[in-house]
């Protein structure tokens, strides 16, 4: 085997310093995903209105409005929801109730509760707002990627932080995700969400932080469809408000009866 | 540690460079690489780029909050009877919920219905107003509701047959289509006084309806407490979380004049995409055909069961498939006798429809609904009811598409067996409907 000169080993050892140095101290990627989702997740139970825009080439071809009420559940620490669709009028006053991959969805017309499966999305883009109450460093296990500079949702040059999430949790929908992080203040900004086979389903930009229950928070999510970039959902997130769901009402025998003071 | 250098063109482009060039000059190249590789910006991809300019352009959508829903029905179609050929008849029908907090701890409920149909025909006219609910919500605590009024209490996991819906029985006024969610939506609800008590992952419900008529009206506007309050009944309803995926449901029917009835409610969640379940029903009483007719008979223990699963799939078509069972309903024998028996074949049909029973011992159901079908907004919907001992077959087929306040929707259904056969039997030999419905 040949030997390597010390001449040539020691400038290289130099340069792989320089570079390890600011990686020795990379911060703690599980810590940086816990402050991005409590940016995105009120730390107690909470309400909020989510409207979806749907386009497709452009155009707008559906909308819709659900008011989403969620706390934590105390052993998991998993956000628990219930969701009322508000818009549109033909779908006013169905209540879906999320808790994992636990899902019950009542139609007030028929009085009947089903349980449904995470991929039967019986009112489309449901799919993509019940994501908005997840605490995603429960489920998945971060590493720190590093600094990278990239353009944000509000189309700025931005100094940030990436971590690759591995799921933990067999049952999640998406298997590995891409999160970048402000890297000044841990704001979530973009991500990039992919399957088992590792294809890429959705990209997600946060946008529009504003004050909301007591901090900066997105109010605005564009989602973008991995396979059909045409297909663009804005979500808007507005009425955010503490209401205390209790934890009795998160079941499925009292969907029938629930009627937020909201409405 | 992985080093934060990006797997860009950019960075294969420099390994190229750098391997032709003397070792004194990696230090300072490496360096401002690594510098120059974290400063790059990763430019936004042209779809991104449209995406969020779409967004900076979406108009405010304003949901309007509101305590009521309304919607027209205007129908038209045609039913090709059997012997009489095809049957123009039309439809407008108006259909109200409204759900009111009269006060922090009170609500009003109210949910009405009129069918006004004609077909030019003389007697072919009617007019059907159901009543479906109208009760009073009393919440003194977020652990206890009490209710009293006409309330549609509904129960079961199953698609196409509920045995354990045991208010089903006489709740049908007005049917003006056979899609499971019409059939459970448009009847009768019981006037009852109800308590249901809530604790973590769990609930009891206590419900005592009283005899409050005699027989069944066909006056349009009548509340026709005699259909749904023929009898003094009560149902206990039990349920327990005790996992994420395990979640009974347990029932307890007495009726005056019958043994109790214990159900059970399962649904299972059997892969991201599937869900499992089974519905049960049994307890002591006499065969169908002898409640039907009247006759005194010994009564045994009868089950009755649905049990079946729902498959998604990626392209959101979703496909339930259903067995059905009852143990009080006539065997292939006793099914075939009865057919020969003349006026008792038709009052066991009559008393069948009017209990929502099933009609023979077992049946099939399958239930596929493809939303966003063969186009966004439209959505396709087929059902066939499979009848296990005399093999006739009910098909059904939707389809329907959705304007942002409407829907323009359109069903066939084709009956299919013997002259005296569970469909076969059936007025029309098939039916097509157009409607539209407006949402206001």
């Amino acid at each position: 085997m040949r030997r390597i000169s010390t001449t040539l080993l020691s400038p290289l050892l130099a340069t792989l310093a320089l570079l390890a140095g600011p990686l020795q101290a990379a911060p703690d990627a599980q810590q940086l995903l816990a402050a991005s989702d409590s940016i995105r997740n009120p730390d107690k139970p909470f309400a909020l209105t989510t409207t979806l825009t749907e386009y497709r080439k452009g155009k707008q071809v559906d909308s819709s409005a659900l008011a989403i009420y969620s706390r934590a559940d105390a052993k998991s620490g998993q956000f628990r929801s219930l969701l009322r669709f508000v818009a549109p009028v033909r779908d006013t006053g169905k209540l879906m109730l999320k808790n994992g991959n636990e899902l019950w969805f009542h139609d007030p017309a028929s009085k009947g509760t089903i349980r449904i499966s995470p991929q039967q999305r019986l009112l489309g883009q449901a799919a993509n707002g019940d994501v908005v109450t997840v605490n995603l460093s429960l489920d998945y296990r971060a590493e720190y990627s590093g600094e990278e500079s990239i353009q944000d949702g509000e189309k700025q040059t931005r100094a940030s932080q990436k971590l690759n999430l591995t799921a933990n949790n067999p049952e999640v929908t998406y298997h590995r995700i891409e999160l970048w992080l402000d890297a000044g203040n841990q704001r979530p900004l973009k991500a990039k969400f992919y399957s088992e086979s590792n294809r890429l389903l959705k990209t997600a930009y946060y946008r529009k932080y504003q004050n909301e229950l007591g901090r900066e928070r997105p109010t605005e999510t564009v989602i973008i469809d991995g396979l059909d970039p045409n297909w663009v959902t804005v979500m808007r997130f507005s009425d955010y408000a503490w209401k205390d769901v209790p934890e009795s009402w998160l079941q499925r025998d009292y969907l029938p009866r629930f009627k937020p003071e909201l409405d | 540690m992985k080093p934060i250098v990006k797997k860009t063109s950019m960075t294969i482009h420099h390994k190229v460079i750098t391997a032709a060039l003397p070792t004194g000059l990696l230090l300072p190249l490496l360096t401002s690489m690594a510098v120059a590789s974290a400063a790059a910006p990763d430019g936004l991809d042209a779809p991104d780029l449209d995406a969020l300019n779409l967004a900076d352009s979406a108009p405010q959508q304003a949901s309007e909050r509101r305590d009521w829903q309304l919607f027209a029905e205007l129908a038209a179609g045609s039913r090709d009877e059997r012997g009489a050929g095809w049957q123009d008849e039309q439809r407008l029908s108006l259909d109200l919920t409204a759900d009111v907090r009269l006060h922090e701890d009170w609500r009003a409920q109210l949910s009405n219905r009129l069918d006004l149909g004609w077909t030019g025909t003389p007697g072919g006219d009617h007019q059907v107003n159901t009543l479906r609910e109208a009760y009073l919500s009393w919440q003194p605590a977020a652990t206890q509701i009490y209710d009293l009024g006409r309330v549609n209490l509904r129960h079961g996991v199953a698609l196409g047959f509920n045995p354990s819906d045991f208010f089903k029985a006489g709740a049908l006024r007005s049917v003006t289509s056979l899609a499971p969610a019409s059939l459970r939506e448009n009847r009768l609800g019981t006037g009852l006084a109800r308590g249901q008590w809530l604790w973590d992952g769990g609930s009891v419900s206590a419900v005592y309806a009283p005899k409050l008529g005699d027989t069944r009206s066909s006056a349009p506007l009548d509340a026709d407490f005699g259909a749904s309050n023929p009898r003094e009944r009560g149902l206990l309803v039990l349920s327990q979380t005790f996992t994420d995926w395990l979640n009974p449901q347990w029932l307890l029917f007495t009726e005056a004049g019958q043994r109790p009835q214990f159900g059970l409610n399962l649904s299972l969640l059997a892969t991201d995409a599937s869900v499992l379940y089974v519905e049960y029903a049994g307890g002591q009483t006499a065969s169908q055909i002898d409640r039907a007719l009247g006759r005194p008979a010994a009564e045994s223990f009868q089950s009755q069961l649905a049990a079946g699963f729902t498959q998604t799939f990626a392209s959101k078509l979703s496909l339930t498939l259903e067995y059905q069972y009852s143990s009080a309903a006539p065997d292939a024998g006793e099914w075939r006798a009865l057919q020969h028996a003349g006026q008792d074949y038709g009052r066991y049909r009559g008393w069948v429809g009017t209990m929502q029973a099933l009609t023979t011992r077992e049946a099939l159901f399958a239930y596929a609904s493809w939303p966003d079908f063969p186009l966004a907004k439209a959505e396709l919907t087929a059902m066939l009811r499979h009848d296990l001992v005399d093999q006739s077959s009910l098909a059904w087929l939707q389809a329907q598409y959705h304007f942002e306040r409407a829907d323009l929707v359109v069903q066939w259904q084709y009956n299919h067996g013997d002259a005296l056969s569970v469909y076969g039997a059936l007025p029309a030999r098939q039916s097509l409907h157009a409607f539209l419905r407006f949402h206001f």
